[in-house]
């Protein structure tokens, strides 16, 4: 059907009419419902960056050698962006997320979750060097460094101690709408299900402190 | 002198065969030697910084995971160039209670009014670019051009996605969560009420 669209816009263009045409279907769509707090958001910034030389590389008589030739250099920097979100998931909240006790509530919440929801790369500030005798980086090439860029954000995240400040950002939304409900700020407590000690344990009013 | 010719022979024949055994592992070297020409595709170490932390608070209820294939044509003399990339994104559905009224929250009793604002687009930015794929290139092609692709693909997954049956999908959903939410809570009648978009 695709083919078959593309080839019927395509009978109808006029030649002499547009320099620059764009016509691709639109490929997969996945739609899922979900409740999820988003609590916090983080800017990540990281300049990708690679530089090659031609080397004439290989092992003889068992000694590995690495030799570089003459043909010039390459290197690139890429800036890159990328938007990091903690949320909470609420889609199984339920009476069991709630203690109350007397005036005083308890709000058990899961851990707070990161996910990567953007990425954007700077196209403006890359700037390239290539040798007079190497071919100019290829898009293919540029998308493998980018990629590689973003999983090395993704292998970093977790190292950031990200997550403390969205526990905290959690109660900052939710403790605005419990004393909306009725209740006294000193009577709320969030608190995170993973890790039950004191430290995690995020009462508003010490949040003020 | 008879016995010096046997000690001959036999140096003779130890040397042949000393010959021959270097011969064989010289042989047997080169043919587990390799020689390549080649560059390094890795991209080299540099640190990851975070750059702001800011406190948000957003309630997503539905996202539409998205890939797209964009592509532009350069018309030449002789033969024309393109330039064919697919392009990944999310967009998520929400609201964001910094839009909230003042009293969208009012209580009586065992039952509460819920004033939510309208759903929108969560994030302008959701395209994931670092993850795009380059499926096809001829020609050169500069940044400029990279990034009229990337306008281009966001405003198709925007008319994709952000259409009236996605709106009213995450509205159903937003009013089963906030309701599910509010029995939670206790109270038994819970009404929900929707900005208009």
């Amino acid at each position: 059907m695709a083919f078959c669209a593309c080839s019927c816009s395509h009978s109808k263009q006029d030649p002499s009419e547009a320099v620059v045409t764009d016509s691709l279907p639109m490929m997969v769509m996945q739609i899922q419902k979900c409740a999820r707090l988003y609590t916090t958001e983080y800017h990540i910034h990281k300049i990708v960056t690679h530089d090659d030389m031609v080397r004439l590389k290989g092992k003889v008589m068992n000694q590995p050698f690495s030799i570089p030739l003459p043909l010039g250099e390459r290197k690139i920097a890429i800036p890159l962006d990328a938007t990091v979100k903690a949320y909470i998931d609420f889609s199984r909240f339920s009476e069991r997320n709630i203690e109350r006790n007397g005036n005083k509530i308890t709000i058990f919440l899961p851990d707070p979750e990161l996910v990567l929801t953007a990425t954007k790369v700077n196209q403006e500030e890359v700037r390239e060097y290539v040798g007079l005798v190497r071919p100019h980086f290829s898009d293919k090439e540029l998308s493998s460094y980018e990629q590689q860029g973003r999983e090395a954000i993704l292998a970093a995240v977790p190292e950031m101690g990200l997550l403390e400040s969205a526990r905290a950002n959690a109660a900052r939304v939710l403790v605005p709408m419990l004393t909306q409900m009725g209740y006294d700020e000193q009577d709320i407590i969030i608190a995170f299900r993973k890790n039950m000690d004191l430290e995690t344990i995020i009462n508003s009013s010490l949040e003020r402190k | 002198m008879k016995e010096q010719a046997k000690q001959y022979k036999t140096l003779i024949l130890i040397a042949c065969v000393a010959a021959v055994a270097a011969v064989a592992w010289f042989v047997h070297s080169l043919s587990q030697s390799e020689v390549s020409v080649g560059v390094d595709d890795r991209i080299n170490i540099t640190p990851e910084q975070i750059e702001s932390i800011k406190a948000i608070g957003q309630w997503e209820f539905l996202s539409i995971a998205d890939e797209d294939m964009v592509d532009t044509t350069r018309k030449g003399f002789f033969s024309d160039d393109h330039l064919v990339r697919i392009y990944y994104g999310t967009v998520r559905l929400g609201i964001d209670m910094n839009d909230v009224q003042p009293d969208w929250l009012q209580v009586e009793g065992d039952s509460i009014l819920v004033q939510l604002p309208a759903i929108g687009l969560l994030d302008d930015n959701f395209i994931d670019e670092a993850r795009t794929k380059s499926f096809h290139e001829s020609g050169r092609w500069k940044g400029a051009d990279r990034e009229a692709l990337y306008h281009k693909a966001r405003q198709r997954m925007l008319d994709h996605c952000l259409t009236k049956k996605n709106l009213k999908t995450a509205r159903q959903n937003g009013d089963a969560q906030f309701r599910n939410m509010m029995r939670a809570m206790g109270y038994n009648h819970v009404v929900i009420r929707w900005d208009q978009e």
